[in-house]
């Protein structure tokens, strides 16, 4: 029985990895971006729901992803965008500028100290099943995470533009030879990531309570080895990544010695290493097409 | 329908076209050929949009195009098949086609060009569902001038379309270059292989370290000493023999 309690409480945080690291994933296939910025819309998402306090809970979820979505559509246009013939490097030191200036704004407005938010409490309480355990909010992340990638896999193989992004992802010059308009994919692709962001938010300010301008920082560390251990640039590849690093952490979290457990990250990131040390491609990388 | 002037094109020091003229007459089918390194993948990429010009001019329909984005001239009736063919091969065959109508929103006319290309190259259709990676060459040559028909283009720019394809294919892909001419279509196409573009082109330009040597009817240029003298640089060659 513990085994398939622990099993849920892996799921679950895999699935909220997931969504992170889908995040990161997107950009990355498309622009070659690894954006630490992401981190930043997630806890701007954060301080959304924590000013709109007391509004009715579908307010603040609605608000933080519309306003998560601008931002990101605003990094990519004020930011990225004069940036988009740059090299990686100089893209992934700027994704840090943007990263640091977003988390100072916050930090200007709100102060640094962490803030309790009543959002979705009531998810906190645990439902009996089957003699398991399963708190409501394990649960909801699984299904919208599921119900989000479904989302994601229409949207890529049934919509024009979803195609056109795939295409551009495989080879952007190409797919600009044929008519595909780059500013409109990037921009939808950050959209994209900006949604996705949000509902990580959402989840992270349900399941602790709090906010902090610093909350996205460790989320967005653990996107980014989610998808590196996928494969960057397969988007199955950083979902499958998200679930990995979230079993792993739980198995580390349940099966440690206890003295050992509050140290569980520093073991996580050490198979990291091992597994990079195996792969360094990731599991599901495809060879890296020519570009025009 | 397409006027080169002076055009001169930079790869930081080093010159890749040095005042190249060219011009394509509405229905013509225009041939550059010259060796390896000769700067016609550069003059096709330029032409396109991909690579910076550093001077010159670059007139299509009468309209200067030089700095346009590649997306803006594959809407304004311009399409590239790069050399290497450049599929989609994660794609599926399909998608890869309907790639090619990107600038387009007629619902009906897609699907009569779509089922115009399959019929064309009925390899395509028995391969409709698959995906565009696991073709062979020559299918994925095919792939890639459909995909570019499907755009209604009014010049088409060729890259070395018989480039390591058997010759049964080539000939393939060429009977669908005459059979577009016939239908109104201008084609700009580079090739190494001089007989196969002087066969095919009504005129040819011979391009040979990034500047045009010599230019001509197909029929005038086809193993004159002059034109040896333009492809393999003089005296490099028995002016007496034709080239391959």
């Amino acid at each position: 029985m513990i085994v398939v309690q622990n099993l849920i409480d892996a799921i679950s945080l895999g699935s909220v990895y997931a969504l992170a690291a889908l995040g990161i994933g997107l950009i990355f296939s498309i622009m070659r971006l690894i954006n630490f910025a992401h981190g930043e819309l997630i806890m701007v998402g954060g301080f959304v729901i924590y000013a709109l306090a007391g509004n009715p809970m579908l307010v603040m979820a609605l608000s933080a992803i519309i306003v998560v979505t601008i931002l990101a559509l605003g990094m990519e246009r004020l930011a990225f965008r004069p940036l988009r013939k740059a090299s990686p490097p100089t893209l992934l030191i700027a994704s840090f500028a943007v990263s640091y200036f977003v988390q100072h704004v916050i930090l200007m407005i709100f102060g640094s100290r962490p803030m309790g938010v009543d959002f979705l409490s009531v998810l906190g309480e645990s439902f009996e099943f089957a003699g398991l355990r399963v708190p409501r909010l394990q649960c909801i992340a699984i299904v919208v995470t599921l119900a989000l990638m479904v989302g994601l896999v229409v949207f890529f193989r049934a919509s024009r533009i979803g195609v056109q992004m795939r295409a551009a992802a495989e080879d952007f010059t190409m797919a600009r030879l044929l008519g595909v308009k780059a500013d409109r994919v990037i921009a939808v692709a950050f959209a994209l990531s900006g949604i996705l962001a949000s509902f990580v938010s959402l989840y992270l300010v349900a399941q602790t309570g709090t906010v902090s301008y610093k909350m996205g920082v460790n989320m967005v560390l653990i996107a980014f080895v989610a998808s590196v251990i996928g494969g960057m640039g397969s988007l199955t590849g950083a979902a499958l990544g998200g679930f990995i690093v979230g079993i792993v952490s739980v198995s580390l979290q349940a099966y440690l010695p206890e003295e050992l457990r509050p140290y569980r990250d520093a073991f996580v990131f050490l198979l990291f290493i091992a597994f990079l040390l195996w792969r360094p491609q990731g599991l599901l990388v495809r060879r890296a097409s020519e570009r025009v | 329908m397409l006027a080169i002037e002076k055009l001169q094109v930079n790869y930081g020091s080093i010159t890749a076209l040095r005042g190249v003229d060219i011009t394509v007459a509405k229905g013509e089918i225009v041939a550059v050929i010259g060796p390896n390194g000769a700067g016609k993948s550069t003059l096709l990429l330029t032409i396109a949009g991909v690579v910076k010009a550093k001077a010159g001019s670059v007139k299509f329909d009468s309209r200067p195009i030089l700095g346009l984005a590649p997306e803006k001239l594959a809407a304004s009736g311009l399409a590239l098949v790069p050399e290497g063919r450049h599929i989609f091969g994660s794609l599926s065959v399909a998608e890869n086609i309907a790639l090619g109508a990107t600038p387009r929103s007629d619902r009906d006319g897609i699907a009569a060009d779509t089922d115009k290309v399959l019929g064309m190259f009925p390899v395509l259709r028995d391969r409709y569902r698959q995906r565009a990676g696991n073709l062979s060459g020559g299918e994925q040559q095919m792939l890639a001038i459909g995909r570019a028909l499907l755009s209604r283009p009014k010049l088409l720019l060729l890259d070395e379309p018989s480039l390591g394809l058997a010759p049964l294919i080539v000939k393939q892909v060429y009977d669908a270059i005459y059979a577009l001419r016939e239908q109104g279509l201008t084609v700009l196409v580079v090739e190494q292989s001089v007989n196969r573009a002087l066969n095919a082109a009504d005129r040819a330009y011979v391009m040979s370290g990034g500047a045009i040597a010599m230019v001509g009817r197909s029929s005038e240029l086809q193993g004159t000493a002059e034109f040896d003298a333009a492809y393999f640089g003089a005296g490099q060659r028995d002016p007496g023999r034709s080239p391959a």
